[in-house]
């Protein structure tokens, strides 16, 4: 019983990570909390539904598509709904976020409609360890999101283009005074950030179904992950993420159901009043 | 004492004017329009209510919170449960609703506000999410899923407001009430700490402003007009439901007065107004409908960022004012 | 008029005040007193902890040790708006005002929160108009947005602003850098309208000329050290602020 908790708590945690990560890179880019990075989940759940249920695709290749379209839903997000207001207060760039959050939810009921879909897992079946029987899906969305996570650790640091995307994120100015086109820049990272969110979509539809709804919420605990880790810190995200996903386990199953996500957010608000910057984020001290 | 008097003596001419005009135009109201049109005028009073609530802390104090309809609902439980279940009579059931609410939101702000911007923020998306999960499943209280019915309409001296044109002027007077209240408090001194701690909180401390207390009471103040619009809810509605005070809900508020403008009370009609009309005059589009809204959103802020109200003052600065001055200069 | 002999009349005193940050030497026991209607310099190259000293005694940082009194109180341990409230005004480098908001409730702003208001608002609106004069905005619209005025104004403005919240302790921070010489000359006029008052004044600032012929005593501060303390002439004439400025040995300026 415990296993399967964990086993599960640790699998929805580490795509509730995928999310955070994608709303640290696109925070750490240009300053701004993307309110409509659950809809990049969904978004990126329903391509992949279209891939392998409509064109009837393997499921591994659905999952890389939807990926790759996810870049280009990422950049033209970026190019529609940030950059025409990077001038403008952050209030102003959070409410054309929210707009997007709408149109993204009711373009997806459009196209899609609203009747909740599934498609096909990428490992069938369960495993049975010790009294404990695990699904296999759960096994596999830890391993495919954490090789995701290598792989965007790889890109950030060791390739001339993350090593320009960081370049970017601290200093806009500076880097295009080095040559650096900033607005190809943030639009990569708007892109791997709805790349890496999108395919979290793909690995969750077939345990949960999909709806167009399904954003908002998975958004709320990805949100409620990076406070808890750390407000900008990648491994905080991560980290967060996973302690979203236990205590949405076990807390579900120890002390109520129904009470879930309100157990999340009781934990979050402890943690901001101990301490507000959260597990790796670094105190801010104020400037005279 | 000297504060307060100092604010009323704010209200000038052009605003009791104003405030005569808007009084008599809006009694005028019920008798030219349809009681569907009226019901829909209702509830978008009440959604003023709260998005002032949002213009008091976002417009004058800076801070963002997502939990306003969280306290909207606080405010509309708390009246339903008094007359239900306790059998008080409106008026004491309002006024404990919006102290209610009002010493919550106090409480809450003086711990949230140790933090700071951006983590106040979040704490109020987690208040958010709290509360609504509490309406939704604290059945003894709230009614649970099912929520509570049957909450009798606003009572004074054996009047009975059960007809929408009852209820309208009821709603309307107590708008007008807030509108001067907000003037009164945007010319009093803590009208004025609040401003300096949205525009530079280390220089108002430096000023002299205990910015924790400042911010904790304009918590409270927004909470305060929340309780206010939370019990002319239920009293409206008779039924209140766990749907309706949603994390969406409040977004809608914020979307709202950033539509209208966030410098003066007046975004705050503007913004209302018109979102609440669009929603009407859009329903037969219903499909297609929140789709063009959520683009609308979007392509509003590109084109105007400070809202409707910063857009009209930018152009009054660029093209009228000049002109009346000119003639004066020369 | 200056009692400056008499150590009880002090109205600010620092003992030994030391802040580090993270090993940071940025204040090393900094002991100094200041009385009223006193200009008191704050100089010393970039990076030597002028800021940090008026962010300790405003009360945005707390000291690691040592103690800021002021009249007679340990104020040490307050927090910003106590102290301000208790009689410390001070302005920014950058000039900070609600940029939205007209003048008059710019100036209102501060005045009502230093608690100030006991007197009738006329008399406040009076000393408003004749500081503005002394600062030469005499023919500045009191309702106005900020925003419309220079940056030197609005430094200005600033000023006049403390003055008026009638500190016993005013702290400017560098108030005439990015002012031209008739503004410079203004800032000068409201200095000595703020002694005028019986006002200590702090003054950091580095055009040396305005420095030397306002001040009546001086301190000179390198990476966190008090060097001396004296008149100006005093600290023209020594070896070991020469050095500190100049650059010399192992104290490279930065």
């Amino acid at each position: 019983m415990n296993l399967q908790l964990l086993i599960s708590g640790m699998s929805m945690g580490i795509v509730y990570g995928l999310i955070a990560m994608g709303m640290v890179l696109i925070f750490r880019s240009v300053g701004i909390m993307n309110f409509a990075q659950g809809e990049f989940l969904m978004f990126g759940g329903y391509f992949c539904y279209t891939f392998n249920q409509i064109l009837h695709l393997p499921i591994v290749v659905s999952l890389l598509l939807a990926s790759l379209s996810m870049g280009v839903v990422g950049v033209l997000f970026m190019r529609s709904s940030y950059w025409p207001l990077r001038n403008a207060q952050a209030k102003a760039i959070i409410v054309s976020a929210m707009g997007a959050s709408i149109a993204f939810k009711e373009g997806a009921r459009l196209i899609w409609g609203s009747i909740p879909v599934s498609m096909d897992r990428v490992v069938e079946g369960t495993v049975k360890i010790g009294t404990a029987s695990v699904q296999w899906q759960h096994i596999a969305i830890i391993v495919v999101s954490a090789v995701i996570m290598i792989l965007v650790y790889i890109l950030l640091e060791k390739t001339f283009i993350g090593n320009m995307m960081q370049a970017t994120a601290q200093d806009q100015y500076m880097a295009s005074l080095t040559g650096i086109p900033v607005i190809f820049s943030i639009g990569l990272t708007f892109a791997l950030s709805a790349m890496i969110t999108g395919v979290g979509g793909g690995l969750l539809a077939p345990i949960f179904f999909l709806n167009n709804v399904m954003g908002g919420t998975a958004g709320a605990k990805a949100f409620a992950a990076i406070v808890i880790g750390g407000f900008g810190s990648v491994p905080g995200a991560i980290i967060g993420g996973l302690i979203v996903g236990l205590v949405e386990a076990f807390g579900g199953a120890y002390i109520s159901s129904t009470y879930q996500l309100v157990l999340i957010y009781v934990v979050l608000i402890a943690i901001l009043m101990i301490r507000p910057q959260g597990i790796f984020g670094e105190k801010i001290q104020e400037k005279a | 004492m000297t504060a307060l008097v100092e604010g009323l003596k704010s209200i000038k001419k052009p605003f009791l004017i104003t405030i005569l005009i808007v009084l008599i135009l809006g009694s005028g109201l019920p008798f030219v329009t349809s009681s569907y049109m009226l019901r829909v005028l209702n509830i978008a009073m009440i959604a003023y209510l709260c998005v002032l609530s949002v213009y008091v802390l976002l417009g004058m104090c800076g801070q963002n919170s997502f939990a306003q309809a969280g306290l909207w609902g606080v405010g509309a439980y708390l009246t339903a449960n008094m007359t239900l279940k306790l059998g008080v009579s409106s008026v004491p059931a309002m006024i404990v609703a919006i102290a209610g609410t009002a010493l919550l939101a106090f409480i809450l702000g003086f711990a949230f506000f140790r933090l700071r911007q951006y983590y106040f923020t979040f704490a109020t998306i987690g208040l958010m999410t709290i509360l609504n999960g509490l309406f939704m499943n604290w059945t003894p209280v709230t009614g649970g899923a099912l929520g509570i019915s049957d909450i009798p309409p606003f009572q004074l001296f054996g009047f009975t407001a059960d007809n929408e044109t009852a209820k309208f002027f009821i709603i309307f007077l107590v708008c007008l009430i807030v509108n001067v209240i907000i003037k009164v408090l945007f010319h009093s001194p803590l009208g004025r700490s609040f401003m300096a701690i949205r525009d530079n909180e280390l220089a108002a401390d430096c000023l002299g402003v205990n910015s924790l207390l400042t911010k904790s009471i304009a918590f409270a103040i927004s909470g305060a007009l929340c309780g206010a619009a939370g019990a002319l809810y239920a009293f409206l509605s008779g039924y209140l439901s766990y749907q309706t005070f949603t994390y969406q809900q409040s977004t809608m508020y914020l979307i709202m007065i950033m539509l209208g403008g966030t410098i003066s009370p007046a975004g705050a009609i503007i913004g209302t107004l018109i979102i609440s009309l669009l929603q009407e005059w859009v329903r037969p589009l219903q499909n297609y409908m929140q789709f063009i809204y959520g683009i609308g959103i979007m392509i509003l802020m590109i084109i105007q960022p400070e809202g409707i109200l910063g857009g009209g003052k930018a152009l009054y600065e660029k093209y009228i004012k000049p002109r009346k001055r000119s003639p004066k200069a020369e | 008029m200056k009692n400056i002999s008499n150590p009880e009349n002090a109205v600010l005193r620092l003992n030994d005040v030391c802040k580090n940050f993270g090993g940071v030497v940025a204040a090393d026991e900094i002991c100094l007193e200041m009385y009223p209607g006193e200009v008191f310099g704050l100089i010393g190259p970039n990076g030597a902890g002028k800021t940090t000293l008026l962010n300790l005694i405003t009360g945005i940082y707390m000291p690691d040790r040592g103690t800021v009194v002021l009249g007679n109180k340990n104020i040490s341990k307050q927090p910003t708006y106590k102290r301000a409230r208790a009689g410390i005004a001070r302005t920014f480098q950058h000039p900070r005002l609600l940029g939205r908001c007209d003048i008059k409730t710019n100036i209102y702003m501060g005045v009502d929160l230093a608690n100030k208001r006991k007197k009738k608002s006329g008399q406040v609106d009076n000393e408003l108009a004749v500081l503005m004069k002394t600062a030469g905005l005499e023919t500045v619209n009191l309702k106005d947005t900020v925003d419309k005025l220079s940056y030197g104004q609005q430094k200005l403005l600033e000023i006049i602003r403390a003055i008026l919240c009638e500190p016993s302790v005013m702290l400017l921070d560098e108030p005439a850098a990015g002012l031209n010489n008739r503004e410079t000359e203004y800032v000068g006029a409201l200095i000595q309208a703020a002694v005028g008052k019986n006002i200590a004044v702090l003054l950091i600032e580095h055009a040396m000329d305005f420095v030397m012929s306002i001040c009546d005593r001086i301190t000179v501060l390198n990476f966190g050290h008090q060097i001396m303390t004296g008149t100006p002439k005093e600290v023209q004439e020594n070896e070991a602020v020469i050095k500190a400025y100049l650059g010399g040995g192992n104290h490279a300026g930065r």
